[in-house]
């Protein structure tokens, strides 16, 4: 009878996570505990760090195989839920909501500052050289640079088509550098720039007419998709989500695009992503190398927007000069990276208000990258 | 008697077309497989991982459910002879499934992974863990190896494939004597998996960058221009897009100055050429004004408009949304 037991108690233990648990395992749980706290108490872009370090923390329960609880199990019901990032249609719903939530205005009426956001796009590129010269692969190393894109949808879309087996440690470095950017941005900015270039002030955007807004996703859509086809998903997904939003007709559609779909799409991609981080997958050397070269792309994408203003500055005159302090928002983190802009340009002048001209270089950078995406995957899938 | 005869041969018939329909997994080979995957095929998880392609060869479809895959065949031999019943732990068991009915002339991929678990297409061994250089193909009764595909050590470590260089054409005479007839086998110039290896498509997208621009900055010049001229023709149209609109602008304002001027000339009598909103600022002025204590001032009221760098932008209320909490 005590043998029964015996043997019963040890079979639930070999089943339980405590018999299955492994230091990487226990890792893996603090890092998404970690997560969880950063989004929580520090309100780091609470939004996306704790479905994905809650995410962490469900991928990571020690279990034996064959129960089809895993993401990596056929049949599971997070397997099914992890289909999504799989084949790539998270990312242009996400996409969707975006195009509903952006205002295009302060990019129309000034249409230079439209090119911030094609310098910015230089640091997925660097990253792309440097992570070949590492002797990452050429698919895998399009997939780190994407991190320079600072667009977490982005990174999860190429990184599934060209590096799945990274996704997990790119998705996670992009969101992870998306949060810091009023850590990572500051110091480069200030570095790179006089203080009379960050005392200029810019002209203020005029008035947008309903007309123009309506026709710029539109012909936005026309004009890059046919030069860069592979960029359709999410191209035509946020130009799409801003003709329902700029329309005034479809406000019940842009309404969802932004709210419920962009919600539900956000949990789901979140938790997954967070789940594909399992041990085994992600606590290897390229993980960590994954993470060096994402937070060099930002550095270089933060850095070329930046000294391409103040390049561009040479060209133009009097009031129509753009202040450095905005180059920065070239990376699409829409919109902390034009919140930066702003805090750093009223540490200087508190009169200046830089936010809504940030605002154009920010979208501009949403474009550029899935542009960039769609070249990546148009030269390596 | 010659019923007896009739039945015989009716038997006989159809015991031969049951043997004819079973030995038609005798028509499936180990046509194609890849070992060192870092960035070519990837399984449904996107992984890659090795692979072997199995094809049939026949003209009709053959089940291959209960055939086994397998990397070491140590326990053929017993297994065979029925000493014993115990399948060898490195014998993969092909699953029942819809999918294991191979149409004429078609392809199979199986992933050698060592992962059940991921579905009936992932095997339970993998050759990176293997000390063995081939791969087998046993029937579904364990007494018949269908095809056995022996690759050099070196695949392992290189990123290539290796298999029949014309798809499953074998010199049945050399491989019961467990030979290979020369030019049967061998590496393959491209990567085909569930296709036919007799090609003429050239080099893969990755190896052809490979190979042409190591260093990435070629694709990185070439990127960058695409990027910048997507950006730059949007550029463009917004710039005509703020012509257009200041040319409409110039246009409105010109209209309503000139029926404003018009509308004076009519109305002598209203000669203020103040608007209301103006009327009502100085209205308030005089009224704050006269109103309260002063000390000694000019007592001219002026009216200032905003300035070039006014906008309505410039307010803290538009901030996108809180400082985080450094705490």
């Amino acid at each position: 009878m005590i043998e029964f037991f015996k043997e019963g108690l040890l079979q639930f233990l070999s089943y339980s996570g405590f018999g299955n648990c492994t230091w990487g395992h226990i890792i893996m749980i603090v890092i998404g505990l970690v997560f969880i706290a950063l989004g929580i108490i520090k309100e780091y872009e609470p939004l996306l760090l704790v479905p994905i370090g809650f995410g962490i923390v469900i991928g990571n329960i020690p279990f034996t195989d064959g129960l089809q609880v895993g993401v990596y199990e056929s049949g599971s019901v997070l397997n099914y839920l992890y289909f999504g990032v799989v084949k790539g249609f998270y990312p242009p719903l996400i996409f969707l909501g975006i195009g509903a939530m952006t205002d295009f205005s302060a990019l129309i009426s000034n249409p230079k500052l439209i090119l911030i956001g094609a310098a910015a796009q230089f640091g997925i590129f660097a990253a792309y050289i440097t992570a070949l010269l590492l002797g990452f692969s050429p698919m895998e190393a399009g997939a780190i640079g994407i991190i320079g894109g600072a667009d977490g949808p982005t990174a999860i879309f190429i990184s599934s088509k060209l590096a799945p087996s990274m996704m997990g440690a790119i998705a996670v470095s992009a969101y992870s550098y998306m949060a810091l950017v009023p850590v990572i941005q500051p110091p480069i900015m200030r570095a790179l720039t006089t203080p009379q270039e960050r005392l200029i002030r810019m002209r203020p955007p005029r008035a947008v007419s309903h007309r123009e807004k309506v026709l710029f996703p539109l012909l936005c859509i026309l004009l890059t998709a046919f030069l860069v086809p592979t960029g359709l998903p999410l191209l035509g997904m946020l130009f799409f989500g801003n003709l329902l939003k700029e329309s005034g007709v479809t406000k019940r559609l842009a309404n969802t695009a932004s709210g419920p779909i962009v919600d539900i799409v956000t949990i789901l991609i979140g938790l997954t992503v967070g789940c594909s981080t399992q041990a085994t997958n992600f606590l290897r050397p390229a993980s960590v190398l994954i993470f060096v070269l994402g937070a060099f792309s930002f550095v270089i994408a933060t850095a070329s927007g930046v000294l391409f203003v103040k390049f561009f500055n040479l060209f133009l005159k009097g009031d129509n000069k753009i202040n450095p302090l905005i180059g920065n928002a070239g990376v699409s983190a829409v919109p902390d990276a034009a919140r930066v802009s702003l805090v750093e340009g009223q540490k200087y002048d508190k009169t200046n208000f830089l936010l809504m001209h940030a605002m154009g270089p920010n979208v501009a950078g949403v474009i550029g990258s899935a542009v960039a995406a769609g070249i990546l995957l148009s030269f390596l899938y | 008697m010659k019923l007896i005869y009739k039945y015989l041969f009716i038997f006989v018939a159809i015991l031969f077309s049951s043997v004819s329909f079973g030995q038609s997994v005798h028509d499936l080979r180990l046509n194609e497989m890849m070992i060192k995957n870092i960035d070519n095929f990837s399984d449904e998880y996107g992984r890659h991982v090795p692979w072997v392609e199995i094809f049939n060869t026949a003209y009709n479809t053959v089940n291959i459910t209960g055939c086994y895959l397998t990397d070491d065949t140590t326990g053929f031999a017993a297994f065979a002879s029925k000493k014993t019943d115990q399948i060898p732990a490195q014998w993969y068991r092909i699953p029942t499934d819809q999918k294991m009915y191979m149409p004429q002339r078609s392809y199979l991929v199986f992933y050698l992974d060592n992962s059940p678990l991921f579905g009936p297409f992932h095997t339970n061994f993998t050759p990176a863990e293997s000390n063995t250089h081939y791969i087998a193909l046993i029937s579904s009764n364990g007494k018949e190896i269908l095809d056995i595909l022996e690759y050099p050590a070196e695949l392992r470590d290189t990123m290539r494939v290796f298999g029949y260089l014309v798809d499953g054409v074998r010199n049945p005479e050399a491989f019961k004597k467990g030979k290979r007839a020369d030019g049967e086998i061998g590496y393959l110039t491209a990567f085909t998996p569930a296709s036919s290896n007799v090609t003429q498509v050239g080099i893969s997208k990755q190896e052809k960058l490979r190979r042409d621009d190591p260093y990435g900055i070629g694709m990185a010049i070439i990127s960058m221009a695409v990027v910048f001229t997507a950006l730059i023709t949007i550029f463009i149209m917004l710039k005509i897009f703020n012509y257009v609109t200041r040319r409409t602008t110039q246009k409105s304002k010109a209209q309503e100055e000139q029926k404003s001027v018009q509308e004076v000339a009519v109305d002598n009598n209203d000669n203020v050429g103040a608007n209301a909103e103006e009327i009502a600022a100085i209205g308030t002025a005089l009224h704050l004004h006269f109103g309260s204590m002063h000390d000694e001032e000019s007592e001219i009221i002026t009216i200032n408009m905003p300035s070039a760098h006014y906008s309505p932008w410039a307010q803290k209320g538009l901030s996108m949304k809180k400082n985080p909490k450094l705490k």
